[in-house]
């Protein structure tokens, strides 16, 4: 008779944090892995459900070929091994949010394994594998968590396609956790297969101390980015507060509240549901070829550490801006577009700079942004040919995240390009220092800041257009 | 192998069954004997075979991403009486209770059809619910239009294949009131051309039987109301010997259900190769074994039906692409030259003698009509068909019975306790006895440390068996044997059974269900009151030959 094997190596840890992450992503397709039911859109419960995602009998899914496509996109920008056939399995556990009380999802053979994400220090996360499986519903307890009486339940969520990443335990803290996350994101704006304002990402995420002889908790349904450092970190010091207060941990599934910021039982290994795999003989085995591979890889588009390499090689700009560009699609996406026509340096402090800046201010979403880079362009170009000075560039800037116009019709009508006529300035600056006799004296007596006020007060009077720089030499030589 | 009442327990905890104690003590002993046989699987070397996860090589079958349009709400909440808002209404989940405890004038000869039905129902329980309403509405929509290659024909179906908007249960009590929002394929293809369906035919419970007796109706032998009609399709089998007007009926096998009733009520049952026939809108046993497939009165009959419900469905993506042939052509086909292999091993001593020798006599027939008729041997898959059968369909059939816990559909209890005790109180109480079994079955040899040597093992033997058989199809162009090993029993006669005893009923059928090899009963004549009968079978997709070798056996 065949016996129960549980092994657990925990001999080969050293170090003292162990931490490893599943994430879970929802992906970017019309309709559910399954059936032809949409797979997102704000709307009423249960209106988005067929007799497949409700788990009707004498139902049979379908595989969506869209979200085999984007699975095999993600594991190839994750430097995956993509397997030449797949499989899928049911795993059975009961469940209100489980249609058919089994999961369809992927078990012996994953789509892709052995892949990495390399962080900023160098350092390669292993990803172990990457593979499809369906959403669950979602339950809705109408009157708080703890207080409800019954669950509802929304089956618009079953179905939804999810694509599971599994880590090794190679990450040692909540940061090097956050920046994978973070990597992790980037790589799924640039795929386009992630809508970060519909889809959801979450995360589970297992961790252990050397203390406890690496006895794991593994932490459920982690929303956010944020979440998994303040999760982890907590947990980190609940473990080494147990040992020190002599307490035996034990190897557990815990929730994380967000709300308090802290970390709940759920379940003990003991009570550890057995899942009893079988392949799903509803659905046939999906051969993913070279030839397909080679599809799939001419559908990528460029990721962040070609992009980066690009703009430092051929835009030939500066390391960190290029890194701080590459790391926001919509950024590394404008700035292609500004650099053919404007200098790549100037593109490049101004998106960096000034447009995040702006965006940031209005608290804003890059991508949710709608700007046209034509009039990014137009703006750019004025600034590089020196036609408006910095200060009306930004004032532009802080107009342009609002709504869109033309840059270059805006400063001719509203009459803002530089003042260059010295004539002109000398004037001006004549009259400031006749009205201004009190600073005039203190930047007499030595004081510097007087003269930053004599500028900004003609700088005032002339909108912003004057070159301060010029008028700084006027002052100086006038006073 | 060691079976405690604990480990009993557990399986029946995993699978959400709560078992009295009387239960207990009945299937520990029971599932020991089960798993003991299962554990023959063990003399069989399988090192480097790959398992057949399916009987037919199916891959690469993908949906496009376009929408199709969902179900409205009223829809997809229509089934269950638990909603509030839009919403299912649910028990409270498990976590939480944790957290707080810290735990012709065709519609005058239909409604004729109508009342003959419920007359032959009313003494042989052959329907679990009668469409009346639908088939009266057809009737009217096909006397405006009289059309189809079925027009006016009457079908009846077997309780697990989807009719919209009628009450379909597979004969479980668990699914009372669940009326499909879409029907099967092959209803609906029927339908298409013009077949009037009558009702839902009685079967054991989601198949789990030989004999149509795990069930609350119960079918009756059209020739002895005090015989079985065999199962588990038996409501289907009876119904269409006793029915004397234009009748066919859709039954379905998943190790023997269509052609051991034909046998034991003297029809044509034809049992298709895997794949050949939609499984949409089929209610699931084991998704890997079940077929769909025609009984009938004749074999023109049976060829008329199989022509309308073979063929690819892009809603099944275990549906064959390989092309249909019209089964009709085979019939009125002489068998000069065919050879015909005679498996030996299926006329052992079991085997009841009147079968041999009504069998015998038609080896003969076969052989005045120009066939070579020899002996072969099928020494693995007689061996090891019924342990590798029993495994796969109870591990798959424990998952799919795993949806049936009282929330979207069918048997509606109050909404108590947490989510695991509402959904164990509803299953305890819905599902019967065979069906628990099972579940236990199939729940025990999928489970982590016993999944390679049952679940994984089993696929295994399929590959083996399959390989038997088609090493021998490249010699023989059919294959014949018994459909049963007995005549008829008396219902007081299979009391004295044990499950082990039911199991190894399927001897003969078990055997090209598991290989998904086509098979059919061909009725030879009357022993008294008992049917008789033979089952030919041949290689995947080659229902035309078993249709033109009936054709010959008179």
């Amino acid at each position: 008779m065949p016996t129960l094997i549980l092994t657990e190596n925990f001999e080969k840890f050293t170090s003292d944090i162990i931490i490893g992450i599943e994430v879970h992503i929802q992906l970017n397709t019309a309709t559910k892995l399954f059936c032809s039911c949409a797979s997102k859109r704000e709307d009423a419960p249960n209106t988005r459900t067929c007799q497949t995602c409700l788990g009707h009998p004498g139902s049979k899914p379908l595989v969506n070929k869209k979200a085999i496509e984007f699975a095999a996109m993600l594991a190839l920008a994750l430097h995956c091994k993509i397997n030449p056939e797949i499989r899928f399995s049911r795993k059975v556990y009961f469940y209100p949010d489980l249609a058919k009380n089994y999961q369809i999802t992927q078990f012996e053979v994953p789509l892709g394994e052995n892949g990495c994400i390399i962080l900023d220090s160098g350092k390669k996360i292993k990803i172990e594998r990457i593979h499809l499986e369906e959403d669950p519903a979602s339950l809705i307890h109408p009157a708080g968590i703890e207080k409800s009486q019954y669950t509802l339940i929304d089956y618009n969520r079953s179905g939804i396609p999810l694509c599971e990443i599994v880590t090794a335990p190679e990450m040692h803290s909540p940061e090097e956790a956050r920046e994978f996350m973070n990597k992790l994101k980037i790589i799924l704006q640039y795929l386009k297969i992630f809508d970060e304002n519909f889809c959801v990402i979450k995360a589970d995420a297992n961790i252990s101390i050397k203390e406890s002889g690496y006895i794991r908790s593994e932490i459920k349904n982690i929303t956010g980015f944020k979440e998994i450092e303040d999760a982890l970190a907590y947990e980190i010091q609940r473990q080494k507060q147990a040992i020190q207060n002599n307490e035996k941990l034990i190897q557990d599934t815990r929730g994380w509240n967000p709300d308090n910021k802290t970390t709940i039982r759920l379940r003990t290994k003991e009570t550890e549901a057995d899942y009893g795999y079988i392949i799903d003989p509803d659905l046939v085995p999906i051969q993913l070829s070279e030839k397909f591979i080679k599809q799939i890889q001419q559908l990528m588009p460029e990721l962040p550490e070609q992009k980066i390499h690009k703009f430092i090689h051929t835009h030939k700009i500066a390391e960190t801006d290029a890194k701080v560009l590459a790391a926001e699609y919509r950024l590394a996406e404008l700035f292609e577009q500004i650099a053919v026509e404007v200098s790549p340096q100037i593109a490049a402090k101004w998106l960096r700079r000034e447009l995040t800046r702006v965006v940031n201010y209005n608290k804003m979403n890059l991508s949710q942004l709608k700007i046209d880079s034509k009039h990014l362009i137009e703006l750019f170009s004025m600034i590089e040919k020196n036609e408006i000075t910095e200060t009306v560039g930004q004032d532009i800037m802080n107009q342009l995240i609002l709504k869109p116009f033309s840059p270059k019709e805006y400063v001719q009508k509203n009459n803002l390009a530089k003042i260059q006529d010295k004539t002109q300035l000398e004037s001006i600056c004549k009259e400031i220092i006749s009205k201004n006799a009190k600073v005039v004296q203190d930047y007499k007596n030595g004081k510097q800041e007087a003269l930053h006020f004599l500028i900004g007060q003609v700088m005032k009077q002339m909108k912003g257009k004057a070159d301060a720089k010029l008028l700084k030499e006027l002052f100086e030589k006038m006073i | 192998m060691q079976i405690t009442k604990e480990l009993v327990q557990h399986i029946a905890s995993t699978a959400r069954l709560q078992l009295s104690e009387q239960e207990i003590n009945e299937f520990t002993p029971q599932l020991k004997e089960i798993l003991d046989m299962f554990s023959q699987l063990d003399q069989i070397d399988t090192k480097n075979i790959l398992p057949s996860f399916h009987p037919i090589k199916l891959e690469n079958v993908t949906r496009e991403d376009t929408l199709k349009p969902s179900l409205t709400q009223e829809q997809a909440l229509s089934l269950t009486k638990h909603k509030q808002d839009g919403y299912f209404k649910g028990p409270i989940q498990q976590h939480i209770k944790d957290v707080q405890n810290k735990s012709i004038d065709i519609v005058e000869c239909t409604a004729k059809a109508l009342e003959e039905t419920r007359s032959i129902n009313k003494e042989y329980n052959y329907f679990t619910a009668i469409s009346e309403e639908l088939a009266l509405s057809q009737a009217k929509n096909l006397k405006a239009n009289p059309k189809g290659k079925l027009a006016g024909v009457f079908l009846s179906v077997k309780d697990a294949i989807c009719v919209k908007g009628v009450e379909s249960t597979a004969g479980s009590r668990i699914l009372k009131g669940y009326k499909p929002v879409f029907n099967a394929t092959v209803i609906q293809r029927c339908i298409d051309e013009g077949a009037i369906i009558l009702g839902k035919t009685s079967q054991d419970e989601f198949g789990f039987g030989g004999f149509a007796v795990n069930t609350e109706i119960v079918p009756k032998n059209p020739f002895n109301k005090e015989r079985v009609t065999g199962g588990s399709s038996g409501g289907s089998a009876g119904f269409t010997q006793k029915a004397d007007f234009a009748h066919l009926s859709l039954g379905e096998s998943t190790g023997g259900s269509i052609v051991n009733p034909a046998f034991f009520c003297g029809v044509y049952g034809l049992c298709p190769t895997y794949s050949r026939v939609s499984r949409y809108g089929l209610l699931d046993y084991g998704n890997s074994l079940d077929k769909i497939g025609p009984i009938a009165k004749t074999i023109e009959d049976t060829a008329l039906l199989l022509n309308i419900i073979a063929g690819n469905d892009k809603n099944d993506c275990t549906s064959s692409q390989t092309k249909t042939e019209d089964y009709t052509k085979f019939l009125n086909k002489h068998i000069k030259g065919m050879k015909i292999g005679i498996i030996k091993d299926l006329f052992g001593d079991k085997v009841d003698e009147k079968i041999k020798k009504s069998i015998q006599k038609k080896i003969e027939q076969l052989e005045s009509e120009g066939a070579k008729c020899e002996e072969i041997s099928m020494p693995i898959t007689a061996k090891y068909s019924i342990p590798a059968y029993y495994i796969i369909a109870t591990a798959e059939a424990s998952t799919n019975l795993a949806k049936y816990c009282g929330l979207r559909y069918g048997a509606a209890e109050n909404l108590q306790g947490n989510y695991n005790e509402f959904f164990t109180k509803v299953r305890e109480a819905n599902f019967s006895k065979e069906a628990k079994r099972r579940i236990m079955l199939g729940t025990f040899t999928r489970m982590a440390g016993y999944r390679d040597a049952y679940y994984t093992k089993a696929m295994q033997v399929r590959t083996k068996i399959i390989e038997e058989y088609q090493h021998l199809f490249k010699k023989y162009n059919a294959l014949l044997s018994p459909t049963m090993p007995m005549l008829a029993p008396k219902f007081s006669e299979l009391k004295q059974l044990t499950p082990l005893q039911h199991y190894m009923a399927d001897i003969m059928t078990a055997p090209p269900n598991l290989a998904g090899m086509p098979h059919l009963n061909v009725p030879i004549g009357m022993h008294n009151d008992q049917a008789l009968g033979l089952m030919l079978t041949t290689d995947h997709f080659q229902e035309g030959k078993l249709i033109q070798i009936a054709g010959n056996i008179k």
